[in-house]
């Protein structure tokens, strides 16, 4: 993860791809929490685009004082605006991801605010935990769980859920407006997932109450005899 | 390049992220300005409209399916804006700054220059002309190779798979000179950007 200061040039070179479009979702997420806590990052991003705007047309050039406090003024209205919500498709990729954010979310867990984050920290999770599943399985139930799911994805979802575990990627990356994490992790609705969770329901067990860590819980409900 | 280049900032926005929309704000707020001063003479009116018109795009744009590019949908969004604003001034005719500054000195012509003059002092024309020099020489300094990508990027539009192929080189090589084009460049403004922005970013 770029959080070191060390990474300033790195992520601005993030900053400048993402101007072009070309910057993958994780990315994006980051390049956002820079825009927001650093100003440095903002001053280069708008450096990029009035260099892009000045190529374009010469009458394009303008004041940076203007333009600053546009922004200042226009996010004092923003903050009365309702958060918007879209509904989403769920990216191929990240659907292990989502479903397991999503039904931390339906279950009322403290944690369904980092079901953004779960998605972005998703990758190291899955790696993590396959390591900690194949060596020495130190959690029995996590491995049979990971044996008897029928599919792939079921592992991807078992995985993920250690994510808040993980304490400080996810947090690093959300270091703010969770408010409207929690809200869109909760009303994210997929056809798909709906389905998913009407036939896991009955798995959804109380048995992993008292667990304390995310992961033994995740791999309590997904182990079916239980 | 058929992928909307907004797309990534689009999907955070439609996911709750505030941040992303101020980030396509900076991006666009010069255009629209524009934009909206080519329909409205008057120049106090103009950061209103681009107010609004930014403010209604946030709240449609759970509605954005990506059928046209972003800023075409933004662009018409403006022009309605302004468009409305326009059609209330006429029914419900609004004294703004700029009249009643050239009011005071009672006379016909001092209005029209006033709106004629978009609102630049000279100091903020010679400030442009600054800025935009310094853009021009810092892309006439840049290397070949630098000055190329980002040409084909910002002046032709190509994608970073288009750039490559025309520079004949990896896409990580055209995304990695284009930062370094940009940063080259920035370099240069950064001193008149500071000194008129100050901290305020």
């Amino acid at each position: 993860m770029l959080n070191g200061s060390e990474d300033g040039k790195r992520s601005l070179h993030g900053l400048s791809a993402l101007a072009d479009g070309e910057l993958d979702p994780a990315a994006t997420l980051q390049a956002c929490a820079q825009w927001q806590g650093d100003a440095a990052a903002r001053a280069s991003w708008h450096a990029y685009h009035l260099i892009g705007d000045v190529m374009r047309s010469d009458d394009l050039v303008s004041d940076t004082a203007h333009d600053a406090s546009f922004l200042k003024a226009l996010r004092t209205r923003l903050a009365a605006e309702p958060v918007v919500l879209a509904p989403q498709r769920v990216e191929a990729g990240a659907r292990g991801m989502e479903a397991a954010a999503e039904r931390r979310a339906a279950r009322g867990s403290r944690w369904s605010w980092l079901a953004p984050a779960a998605v972005a920290a998703g990758f190291m999770a899955v790696a993590s935990v396959l390591v900690v599943t194949r060596g020495g399985a130190p959690l029995p139930g996590a491995s049979d769980s990971l044996a008897e799911s029928p599919a792939r994805g079921s592992a991807v979802l078992t995985a993920a859920l250690p994510a808040p575990g993980a304490g400080p990627v996810p947090a690093a990356n959300v270091p703010g407006e969770p408010e409207t994490l929690v809200v869109d992790g909760k009303l994210v609705r997929d056809a798909r997932l709906e389905r998913y969770f009407a036939a896991h329901s009955q798995f959804g067990g109380s048995s992993a109450l008292g667990v304390p860590s995310g992961f033994l819980r995740a791999a309590t409900t997904q182990t079916p005899d239980r | 390049m058929n992928v909307d280049v907004d797309a990534p900032l689009i999907e955070r926005v439609k996911q709750g992220d505030t941040r992303a929309f101020e980030m396509l704000v900076v991006k666009y707020q010069r255009r629209i300005e524009r934009l909206i001063g080519r329909m409205v003479r008057d120049v106090d009116l103009v950061p209103d409209i681009a107010q609004e018109s930014f403010i209604r795009a946030y709240r449609a744009i759970p509605q954005f399916r990506g059928d046209s590019a972003f800023y075409t949908w933004l662009y018409r969004i403006a022009v309605n804006t302004a468009k409305k604003a326009l059609m209330e001034l006429k029914r419900d005719p609004l004294v703004s700054e700029t009249a009643l500054a050239s009011r005071d000195e009672d006379d016909e012509t001092s209005r029209v220059e006033n709106e004629l003059s978009d609102g630049e002092t000279p100091e903020s024309i010679m400030a442009s002309k600054q800025i935009a020099g310094a853009v021009n020489a810092a892309i006439e300094a840049l290397s070949d190779d630098l000055r190329q990508a980002i040409v084909l990027r910002e002046i032709e539009g190509l994608s970073y798979e288009e750039i490559a192929e025309v520079m004949n080189c990896p896409i990580g090589t055209v995304r990695s000179r284009i930062f370094r084009a940009r940063e080259a460049i920035a370099q240069r403004l950064r001193p008149m950007l500071d000194a008129r922005a100050g901290d305020r970013w």
